[in-house]
């Protein structure tokens, strides 16, 4: 109710204020000349007792076709020239972003060139100049093409800092799941970078069809100058332009209302499972029109939002994981290895970042269906190394083999160099990873984070990849909010969904990167029980974490890294509770005393 | 006396015959001609271009808005209608007209375009009137200004980078010389806007085109007036681009024709343009 009674008391305000500007300048138009008003192109008739003689004769411009006809000239010019520039814009955006200097280079040039010359002499130089090259544009082409030009330098730069505003982790997430650059673009950044990029260019909208008059000089008669032609011919110019002014409103109004429908639609704090149910038109006008009065009645997935409230310690679902179903992604048919036989097998890995050495060679297998635990201090090189196996990063020298083939290197050179299509290759790969801050995608809900790489990178059709999904969320004890944004999640719900959306590709390995460094204590549990459900099942996991104990019970080896090498491994109990080294000693008594410390407090 | 009146009827005859042969010479309008006297102009839409916002010269018709009016434009139309040529009226901003006669955008600039020899080497005119420059000022000419030296202390607007403004500069540096107070100038974007200026008591003398500043105090009486006028020397033409010598000899047939008919004339009265204004028709090309 009360966000009804906000919208009236709007709707009234802006009458109230409309009402003024017709009405209050109306004593000042008395003392104006009158002796022209029989000119006026459709005069009002002045009845004693009517309305104003000046508001008459406002109204009578405010109606005219000769006035409207150059609005709409205005908006098919501010349409099409959005439409060119803001496709434009992405483009140079993208170049902008280039690794290549060139690229990114000549993208600058042209931003540099376009911004920093007036766009008067920019028209004048497409319709009077190319005449010389024998290009000879129509005025309204000439327009469309200058504006368009002109909007492709301004958006390319609010498109870039709306790419950049995604977090770097959305796009590192994609890339684990095999998707391509322009399907990660298209489907993940873009949608949530909308935020940071929409009121930009709606401010650049509403200047364009505003800017549009300075296209008088190459014959594009809209309606401000239509307005001054007027203006020109009988100077009538206060009623003249309160008219052209208020044509101008109702055109930037409907402007700002398709914006403020294009924020909420792409506002993560909205609720989605009430704009699913709702009518075309409440979504149309942004929940204004026709919304459900009240969002808790819309089904019974919306009145649960506040059970999902993350200050709430998370109800651990005593649903038991489907083992049976878990078996059979874990022993998927199309891997070549037999159970117990290597697996993953990376020999004399090297990296180094600058200067730098991360990585110093490193030789490890793992066999299928073995889950190995790698532990390590910060620094220590074991995150690289998870990361090099599915290629988030790639190699200096050495090889990794998973199920026999490298992922995406070519060894042709003798040098590992990555292959032209890598997203094919990570996406043939189908390893699994999870990682410290879920990285999930924030503008998609628990089904759909899952759902997206089964549909867009291997094909699956929707109606499967849902089923698989819903199954996959009710095996990690989620299937209750399968309809909720990542923010309205816990984090170890979140973490819950990530392993769910990695199962989703039927994953041949899992790769776990301090899957429960980011939780509060009480919500480790419930992430480290899918862990090692799934690792009972059979998956093939490598895990970099600080959990002692969950080393000590699930992994099948420990391996302990430090500055770059492997310093000792072997099975839990002896590396362990009996570690060799007194590196790797050092290191576990001050976890453990970490863990007694934080169990205290 | 039968054979003196044969003798002079012959050489009547004779007068009048040469007489015509002597008209015949002279242009002429003959629409179903154009393929014998401009060949090149045959299926061409001529192009001409004009800003709408300068009356008398050009402007919206204020009981049509979509019929375009003026003593510029309805000569245009005269002449090209004279000849049975087809045309389209290419409306835009007055100073965008000059980049787009040359670069072939338009084919005749034909709003107000006062002859320079600057413009003249980039195009060609064909010039039918003479230029004047008016003063608008209150009705009843409060301030009693009747010449441009009389102009000391007050508050004159005009066109940016126009004449006119350099005039009253001028003017301004004149007074400041015989220690009295200066002139005042205000340059305005457009036209209108100088007129509020005068409308709103904001500048006491508005300097732009006499045809304008006349028209608008004939329109107006209880508004403004003309304080005084000044015959600038300047003439005004219709301009191509150089080169275009075939347009520029019909155009220049079409005013003769027009002129000889009295259309200009009477097109000026229409506009309450004073008819002293119209010179005999000239080709210009330096």
């Amino acid at each position: 109710m009360q966000t009804w009674l906000r919208r009236i008391a709007t709707l009234f305000g802006l009458a109230f204020i409309v009402a003024l500007v017709l009405t209050g300048c109306g004593p000042d138009a008395a003392t104006q000349n009158t002796s022209t008003l029989e000119n006026l192109a459709s005069g009002g008739a002045m009845t004693k007792g009517g309305p104003p003689p000046f508001v008459v004769e406002m109204w009578s411009y405010f109606l005219s076709p000769f006035l409207w006809e150059g609005a709409w000239i205005a908006v098919k010019i501010t349409t099409a020239a959005m439409t060119i520039g803001l496709l434009l814009g992405l483009g140079l955006a993208l170049m902008r972003l280039s690794g290549l200097w060139v690229v990114r280079s000549s993208a600058w040039f042209y931003i540099w060139v376009v911004r920093g010359t007036p766009q008067l002499l920019q028209l004048v130089f497409l319709f009077d100049a190319l005449p010389e090259l024998g290009i000879r544009l129509s005025p309204i082409t000439t327009a469309i093409i200058g504006f368009a030009l002109n909007e492709a330098a301004f958006s390319a730069e609010i498109i870039r800092g709306g790419i950049l505003s995604v977090n770097r982790n959305q796009s590192i997430a994609a890339d684990s799941l095999g998707m391509g650059k322009f399907l990660t673009l298209r489907r993940i950044i873009l949608p949530q970078a909308m935020r940071a990029i929409l009121p930009g260019v709606f401010n650049d909208t509403i200047g364009m069809l505003k800017l549009t008059s300075i296209a008088s000089i190459i014959f594009v008669n809209e309606l401000t100058f239509r307005a001054q032609q007027i203006v020109g011919q009988n100077f009538r110019f206060f009623t003249v332009f309160i008219a052209a002014g208020l044509i101008y409103l109702v055109m930037t109004s409907a402007i700002s209302v398709l914006q403020s429908w294009l924020e909420k639609r792409y506002d993560l704090e909205a609720d989605r499972t009430r704009r699913k149910g709702a009518s075309p038109l409440a979504r149309l006008t942004g929940g204004f029109l026709f919304a459900a009065s009240k969002p808790d009645e819309t089904g019974p997935a919306a009145a649960t939002p506040k059970n999902a409230a993350p200050a709430q310690p998370a109800i651990v679902p005593r649903r038991q994981l489907d083992e049976a179903w878990l078996k059979r992604i874990a022993t998927a048919p199309d891997i070549a290895a037999p159970v117990g036989e290597p697996f993953v097998v990376a020999r004399n890995v090297q990296k180094s970042y600058g200067d730098r050495e991360v990585l110093s060679g490193i030789d490890l297998t793992v066999n299928r269906g073995e889950c190995v635990v790698i532990l390590g201090p910060s620094g220590s090189g074991k995150s690289t190394f998870l990361r090099m196996i599915n290629h988030l990063e790639g190699l200096d020298w050495g090889e990794i083999r998973v199920d026999g083939l490298t992922v995406g290197y070519d060894y042709t050179g003798g040098k590992p160099r990555p292959v032209s299509n890598l997203a094919a290759a990570k996406a043939k790969a189908r390893i699994g990873m999870v990682f410290q801050s879920f990285n999930l995608f924030g503008h998609l809900t628990a089904l759909e984070n899952v759902v997206e790489a089964p549909v867009r990178v291997h094909g699956v059709s929707a109606g499967d990849a849902e089923t698989l999904a819903m199954e996959l969320l009710a095996s990690v004890g989620l299937g209750n909010h399968t309809q909720h944004l990542p923010h309205r999640l816990s984090g170890g719900q979140q973490q819950r969904v990530a392993i769910a959306r990695a199962l989703a590709i039927k994953p041949r390995l899992m790769l776990f990167d301090e899957p429960t460094s980011a939780l509060d204590p009480e919500l480790v549990g419930e992430v480290l029980t899918v862990m090692r459900r799934l690792a009972a099942a059979g998956m093939t996991m490598i895990v970099v974490t600080h959990e002692i104990r969950f080393a000590r019970d699930v992994a099948d080896r420990v391996i302990f890294m430090d500055e770059g090498k492997i310093v000792e491994q072997g099975p839990p109990e002896q590396v362990i509770d009996a570690p060799q080294h007194e590196r790797t000693r050092r290191f576990l008594r001050m976890v453990e005393q970490d863990v007694t410390e934080g169990e205290l407090g | 006396m039968t054979a003196r009146v044969w003798t002079s009827a012959v050489a009547f005859a004779l007068a009048f015959g040469t007489a015509s042969a002597a008209l015949a010479q002279a242009p002429a309008c003959e629409p179903d001609k154009l393929a014998e006297k401009y060949p090149g102009l045959v299926g061409k839409t001529v192009k001409f271009g004009a800003d709408p916002q300068t009356p008398p010269y050009t402007m919206r018709d204020g009981t049509d808005f979509d019929k375009i009016i003026g003593a510029d434009t309805d000569l245009a139309k005269a002449v090209f209608d004279c000849h049975g040529i087809p045309y389209e009226i290419f409306l835009g901003g007055w100073s965008g007209l000059l980049p787009a006669t040359i670069s072939g955008q338009i084919d005749v600039f034909w709003n107000n375009l006062y002859y320079t020899a600057e413009r003249a080497k980039q195009v060609d005119y064909v010039l039918y009137m003479q230029a004047g420059t008016g003063a608008l000022t209150q009705a009843g000419n409060p301030k009693s200004i009747d010449s441009i030296e009389a102009m000391c202390g007050a508050t004159a607007a005009a066109g940016l980078g126009t004449v006119e403004e350099a005039a009253l500069k001028d003017q301004d540096g004149k007074c400041t010389a015989a220690g009295k107070p200066g002139v005042t100038v205000m340059t305005y974007p457009d036209l209108a806007a100088g007129i509020r200026l005068v409308q709103t008591g904001r500048a006491d003398i508005m300097m732009s085109d006499l045809a304008l500043v006349q028209s608008l105090a004939i329109d107006n009486p209880d508004t403004y007036a003309v304080a005084f006028k000044i015959l600038t020397g300047f003439t005004i033409g219709a301009a191509v681009k150089n080169g275009n010598d075939e347009l520029l000899q019909a155009i220049y047939d079409g005013i003769v024709a027009v002129q000889a008919a009295g259309t200009q004339k009477a097109i000026f009265e229409t506009y309450k343009i004073d008819p002293d204004l119209v010179v005999a028709a000239e080709i210009r090309k330096d």
